[in-house]
């Protein structure tokens, strides 16, 4: 099952849903009501994020997802200084909005 | 006198899980001292493991061949040469390649170990290079080992020969660092009050010597970015090095007692020191402050107490390759394994006689080292570190806190990548 997230100018990924569903501020969408087919494509916006961010975060995700499950032998994940401060400020945002949600 | 504050239940702190160990052989019957482990020490690519075994020994392990007798052979492993020979793949072929263990005599009690290895690229400081007796190849891996009698001898990690014999020192070598930037520029620090700087790639010229320290000097540690030294040592000194220069920095004041451990964070944004006033402290190198305390003793001495004999003085202290945990060896029989941000330890383990500490280069076991000669492995706690995290470290590699207190962002997250933890009440013996 697979998710579609999109950037800021329109630049599209696609994901696994068990990835996504660690971005818990769109939990409602994920989990909406009702029964999807197979491969069907749900989107989901991220209009906020540039797309190489976007990238970063997707790959954090499924850094964080594989390294959950199994943590012997976690691995560096590198992230350039050029864009750490901007992943920061993103990543901070992510759990402002998840905190925003789940007190509704 | 307790170990932990008064709110937790010690047998609530989750064990660390022991990997194995490496078992002294029977010490000589006429020999009542010279035994201790003094220092233990991993290779930077991982190959190899060190430690000074007491009575002059220096054993050298290949570090994946000791992982994998662990696992075969339950935790126990006696360290001698059958039984590593008994899981070693006899193949001709093959055997030239293998890593080998090494047993080294030293001549004389060996206080401190050091691995070093070159980068090609990185130039010797000194102009004249034709007439280099050693041409440090791609591969060569060094180990430094420093003698009771001030010496330092160079050994080559793959074939086990002595290189280089440094003499300048006159007492004890109590510590010895390479500096992370490969260009094998060795720093030592001794009991005659001063740390010297060795050139090894100029057939190991001392090119200074840092003078500053009133007593002893314990120990010593690079940053991760090679640019600033610490030497920590008796009279509770802890010192900052500018290695360019080869100026002091700063002196950091705040422990009660001798300090006789340091190691900077991965990103080198913090220092962690450690002194027999039962603390271990946090300090932001870049401006002096102290960030964090870990204590050893409850409740925490009061300086006068803390700066004699209070049973619990703390040993070694080494940061984790995560940056996010520290572990602690202290005189209450206990390995700790901190966490930055909590005051109490995440987990602990027994330990008798602990005398040094240092991770494994992939961060995923601790080493100790005891009086009796002996080592002790556990797994290190981890966990996936958050995104915050990650860009927190990849930004203070490259920035010290000056230059962070002037990033266009919101104080709470100027604060975060400070490092700085609320506390609700001030350090105890601190105004």
């Amino acid at each position: 099952m697979h998710v579609k997230v999109i950037s800021s100018d329109g630049h599209e990924l696609i994901l696994e849903r068990e990835h996504m569903q660690i971005i818990r501020n769109n939990k409602a969408m994920l989990s909406g009501p009702g029964q999807f087919a197979e491969n069907e494509i749900k989107e989901s916006n991220f209009r906020e994020l540039l797309p190489h961010m976007l990238r970063k975060v997707c790959m954090y995700f499924t850094y964080k997802v594989h390294y959950t499950s199994d943590s012997t032998d976690i691995t560096k994940f590198l992230i350039a200084p050029e864009t750490a401060l901007e992943l920061l400020m993103a990543a901070n945002f992510q759990d402002c909005l998840k905190e925003i949600i789940a007190s509704c | 006198m307790a170990s932990f504050p008064p709110r937790v239940n010690e047998k609530e702190i989750v064990r660390a899980r022991t990997i194995g160990e490496l078992l002294a052989p029977a010490a000589p019957f006429d020999k009542k001292c010279g035994g201790e482990t003094w220092t233990v020490a991993f290779a930077p690519d991982g190959s190899y493991f060190a430690w000074s075994q007491g009575y002059r020994i220096v054993k050298l392990v290949p570090w994946s061949q000791c992982l994998k007798n662990f696992l075969l052979h339950g935790s126990k492993n006696v360290t001698n040469s059958s039984s590593l020979k008994l899981t070693r793949q006899d193949s001709n072929g093959g055997q030239k390649n293998k890593p080998r263990e090494h047993i080294i005599d030293c001549g004389d009690i060996v206080w401190s170990l050091a691995f070093g290895s070159s980068v090609p690229e990185k130039q010797s400081r000194c102009v004249n290079i034709e007439w280099h007796r050693f041409r440090f190849g791609q591969d060569q891996l060094l180990l430094a080992t420093g003698l009771n009698n001030g010496r330092i001898k160079i050994w080559d990690v793959y074939t086990g020969k002595l290189l280089l014999n440094l003499v300048d020192h006159v007492e004890v070598v109590r510590d010895l660092t390479f500096a992370p930037d490969g260009s094998l520029i060795l720093v030592s620090a001794s009991r005659d009050k001063t740390l010297r700087v060795w050139d090894l790639k100029d057939d190991g010229n001392m090119m200074k010597v840092l003078r500053g320290h009133q007593n002893w000097v314990y120990s010593c540690a690079f940053s991760p970015d090679s640019s600033m030294l610490c030497s920590v040592g008796a009279s509770k000194a802890v010192f900052l090095w500018n290695m360019d220069k080869y100026t002091m920095i700063r002196k950091l004041e705040g422990h009660h007692h001798d300090v006789v451990a340091c190691d900077f964070s991965p990103d080198g944004a913090l220092l962690a020191t450690a002194s027999y006033d039962t603390r271990v402290y946090i300090w932001d190198p870049h401006n002096g402050d102290i960030l964090m305390e870990f204590g050893h003793l409850f409740p925490p001495p009061t300086p006068i107490f803390a700066g004699g004999a209070n049973d619990r003085w703390v040993r070694g202290v080494s940061f984790s390759h995560d940056g996010l945990h520290v572990a602690s060896l202290a005189d209450d029989k206990m390995v700790r394994f901190w966490r930055i941000g909590e005051d109490c330890p995440v987990q602990v383990a027994p330990l008798s006689n602990g005398l040094c500490c240092a991770f494994s280069t992939d961060g995923s076991v601790l080493a100790a080292g005891t009086q009796d000669g002996s080592v002790y492995f556990w797994a290190t706690p981890r966990e996936v570190p958050s995104l915050q995290h990650l860009c927190r470290m990849s930004i203070r590699r490259v920035m010290p806190t000056q230059e962070v207190q002037k990033l266009p962002v919101p104080s709470k997250v100027l604060e975060f990548l400070s490092y700085v933890f609320r506390r609700k009440t001030p350090f105890p013996g601190r105004a």
